[in-house]
């Protein structure tokens, strides 16, 4: 006699531990095995893209915050950067060093709430709390620099908003950086040597090359199937050419291929930093020469910059007023995202949470 | 051998258990915030032109103004008759204090706004005014350091 | 103290039975609250917090105030749960939690009952607790409940026969299913010695029938929501949470009566100490390990739990039947 068996429909989210924000998965389900998998995003839309084309360029910069809150310097950035690229600016040295610092600091900060988040999604708690006090240092520097812990608004076009501290400022970024070596080390025992985190993540959620190129992943989810791809090396912007660091890759493009990239991905930016701590200039201005008003010429840029979480590209169209014609962020969570469907069929509920954890996204850009 | 980072992993938090607490004690303690942070703002309303650049650079449009002639007829200027923020929306991002010529508008480091009705959070230019504790030190960095450079 | 039993019931006795009922069942109450503060504690201090500290001083009362606060919520049944079964099923999971007592010796001479079949009594009424989680989370009517609900049945059949194969060989050495046998069979040297092997996999499955790190997989937080009462609030998910706490005493003792000689000194000469204090520091370590491993490991995945018990547990614990028995045979043991 056969077992008459039903396929079950489970609504993962949009209110889901796991899901990192308001994001929903409707599962179609055989036991716990995924059939098939529809993720609905839009929770959190916001429409910046059609808000900015009403606000001037500098208003748009708090906007750019919000989009991937957990690493906002590196949205400031690239919006800056696509505005400053058009207009052919200058920069000043003194600015592009605390801009490199700051990103580089708010890098590991965005892969440390990633670490402990991921961690927590497969059942450990602790790491997340030993994550979290180290990214409070960080959001203790870059409030003493921004003024804010996570929405910094911190870079203007042509410049910062504000110089170093005159407080040691820099000085406890050093030992910060060198401090944080031991945390990593402390993590590296408490996580990667783990049997069951290895058991849990080799041979999960895996994907070749091919996919990953036709699906246009970025960031660690594609260097992880052995494509070397960092916009900072393969078109470097700011002064990325000046510092010493490698772009971690590896082949197996599994989950834990992906945990190991993000783990040393923070050892790198953390060579970033202690470099730019080491070389920052003495004096200098910390913004070019602003007209009052900012009107880019007509015409249209491109520019991206490396995420945590991939390539965050800018395209605007200026017509040559205050305010863009259109904008256009390419948001790297959402790109990723698209593989998830295909990645989850055949897998089960437990993977499904950890390898949704291991696209990395933030849904405040994945809506935008 | 199978089981060492296991046993690895229980060293860590075995240590971890006799190191000191990070946590604060918040509220019990207040948490100190840097000069530089971006709290509620403090209004000075007899430095205020009334030039509306603060309302018209929000990216929220949360600043509403309203101006009345100077009670003084002799002087041209006008005055502040309503200047309210709307804290429902103010996403503190800093850009008001930054185009105010005179720095009548700046930024404080107090940042516990929670209030039980939605009502409370629209502040007029009395609460402001009165808002004067922790008040930012240095408001337009630029013009402190090419002035001084 | 047991004479009561075979003396004739009158309305004074029954009073007096009663009232001792009511004062062990607070004692054990008592000890569970502040159990679980102190494991609260400790769990803080390993993440690096401090823990409860708000209610009364240090925390202390943190534990009484949460338990009063499930206990004066509203008791709310969602419209769309099978009724009866719903209501049924904390009672059926929570019972078995404190009847399981009655088998554990506390000391060579304060025992509620003393049969004969204890280890049996106390392995058969425990499982009964898991029939009250597939009720609750069956009649809960959510898919979420009822994937762990499945979830803890599955582990249920999977670790349950580990841990009775695991305690066969103490039961082969001592030649008795008694506890306190058991215990006084540990009089030259714990169990913990010679069945080592059955040691270790007693402990795995034990961890695994308390439904605790890394094992945790009925309740699987980031996956399941909450498991198998997702949709209990107030005091029947009181109910629930006071079983499951019951029970790592309950096994935290069951393992020190089997494996480290229960109320004995470690070594004779600290027999000035009474077994009591040694019984209950032993429960204590043994019902605060868990909360170690919470700190520390993540939660295996259910396929992975799945072969590990059954291709990984079960021939350990068979091998350490033929073990015993073979050094039986020899007269080494």
């Amino acid at each position: 006699m056969t077992l008459r068996t039903e396929e079950m429909i489970l609504n993962v989210g949009p209110q889901h531990p796991s899901t990192h924000g308001v994001f929903r998965v409707i599962l179609k389900l055989d036991g716990e095995t995924i059939v098939e998998a529809t993720p609905v995003i839009g929770y959190l839309h916001r429409g910046t893209e059609k808000l900015a084309e009403d606000l001037t360029y500098t208003q748009i910069i708090p906007y750019t915050d919000r989009m991937d809150y957990l690493s906002a310097m590196i949205g400031n950035y690239a919006l800056v950067h696509a505005v400053e690229t058009l207009m052919g600016l200058e920069i000043p040295e003194r600015a592009e060093y605390l801009r490199v610092i700051a990103m580089e600091l708010n890098r590991i900060a965005s892969h440390l709430v990633w670490f402990g988040t991921y961690l927590l999604d497969i059942g450990a708690l602790t790491p997340f709390l030993y994550a979290f006090r180290e990214r409070e240092k960080i959001l203790t520097l870059l409030a003493e620099l921004s003024g804010a812990r996570m929405t910094y608004s911190y870079m203007r076009i042509g410049g910062v908003k504000w110089d170093v501290p005159d407080d040691g400022w820099l000085g406890r970024v050093e030992r910060f950086v060198d401090d944080f070596e031991r945390a990593l080390e402390d993590f590296h025992a408490l996580v990667t040597g783990n049997e069951i985190v290895q058991a849990r993540l080799q041979g999960v959620g895996r994907y070749d090359q091919e996919t990953a190129i036709a699906y246009g992943l970025t960031g660690v989810n594609l260097r992880s199937t052995g494509v070397a791809y960092d916009v900072r090396k393969a078109k470097p912007y700011s002064i990325y050419d000046r510092f010493e660091f490698e772009v971690p890759v590896r082949t197996e493009g599994d989950l834990w291929a992906r945990y190991l990239l993000r783990m040393e991905e923070m050892e790198q930016s953390r060579r970033i930093v202690k470099q730019a701590v080491r070389q920052f200039p003495s004096g200098g201005e910390i913004m070019a020469r602003m007209p009052k008003l900012i009107r880019p010429p007509a015409g249209e840029v491109y520019t991206s910059v490396e995420s945590p979480r991939g390539e965050l590209g800018v395209a605007i169209v200026s017509e040559g007023k205050p305010q863009p014609y259109r904008i256009h962020f390419r948001r790297p969570s959402f790109v990723n995202l698209q593989l998830l469907p295909k990645l989850l069929v055949g897998q089960n509920i437990a993977n499904m949470v950890a390898i949704l954890g291991s696209i990395d996204i933030v849904l405040g850009e994945v809506d935008a | 051998m199978v089981g060492t980072g296991l046993l690895k992993g229980l060293g860590v938090t075995f240590k971890e258990m006799w190191k000191p607490k990070v946590t604060t004690k918040y509220p019990d303690e207040p948490y100190e915030l840097p000069n530089r942070f971006r709290g509620i703002q403090k209004l000075y309303v007899d430095k205020c032109i009334v030039c509306y650049q603060c309302a018209h650079i929000c990216p929220t449009q949360c600043i509403t103004i309203q101006e009345k002639p100077k009670a003084d007829p002799k002087q041209k200027k006008k005055e502040l008759e309503v200047f309210d923020i709307n804290f429902e929306i103010c996403i503190l991002c800093d850009l008001c204090t930054e185009v105010c010529p005179t720095e009548a508008i700046v930024m404080t480091s107090n940042v516990e706004l929670a209030e039980y009705r939605r009502d409370a959070l629209h502040k007029d230019m009395r609460w402001l005014e009165a808002n004067n504790t922790n008040i930012r030190e240095l408001n337009l960095p630029w013009k402190a350091t090419s002035s001084s450079s | 103290m047991r004479d009561w039993l075979y003396e004739p019931l009158t309305l004074g006795r029954f009073a007096g039975m009663a009232l001792l009922i009511f004062g062990l069942l607070n004692v054990v109450l008592f000890l569970v609250t502040y159990a679980i503060y102190i494991q609260r504690k400790l769990l803080g201090w390993m993440q690096s917090r401090v823990g409860p500290n708000r209610v009364g001083p240090y925390g202390l009362l943190q534990t009484i105030a949460d338990v009063l606060k499930l206990l004066t919520k509203e008791s709310f049944i969602p419209s769309h749960v099978d009724r009866p079964l719903f209501l049924l099923a904390p009672i059926v999971a929570f019972a078995p939690a404190f009847v399981v007592f009655a088998v554990l010796p506390l000391t060579d001479r304060i025992a509620f009952s003393d049969i004969g079949v204890g280890l049996l009594f106390y392995i058969g009424v425990a499982s009964l607790s898991t029939l009250g989680i597939l009720m609750g989370g069956w009649a809960s009517n959510n898919k979420w409940s009822l994937i762990g609900a499945m979830r803890a049945v599955a582990m249920m059949i999977a670790y349950e026969i580990p841990l009775v194969l695991a305690a066969l060989g103490v039961v082969m050495q001592a030649g008795s299913l008694n506890l306190t046998a058991i215990v006084a069979s540990q009089e030259t040297v714990w169990n913990v010695v010679p069945q080592f092997i059955g040691f270790l996999v007693f402990l795995i499955a034990a961890l695994a029938e308390l439904n605790r790190t890394p094992f945790d997989l009925t309740e699987a937080e980031s996956e399941l929501i909450a498991g198998y009462h997702v949709e209990y609030s107030g005091f029947r998910f009181a109910f629930f949470m006071l079983a499951e706490y019951v029970y790592l005493f309950a096994m935290g003792a069951l393992i020190s009566l089997l494996y480290f000689g229960g109320w004995l000194p470690p070594h004779p000469a600290l027999s000035f100490i009474p077994g009591g204090v040694w019984m209950a520091l032993k429960t204590l370590l043994f019902a605060y390990f868990p909360f170690w491993l919470q700190a520390t490991f993540p939660r295996v995945r259910v396929d992975q739990l799945m072969t590990f018990a059954w291709k990984g547990l079960m021939p350990l614990a068979l091998v350490n039947i033929v073990l015993t028995a073979a050094l039986k045979t020899a007269g080494v043991v």
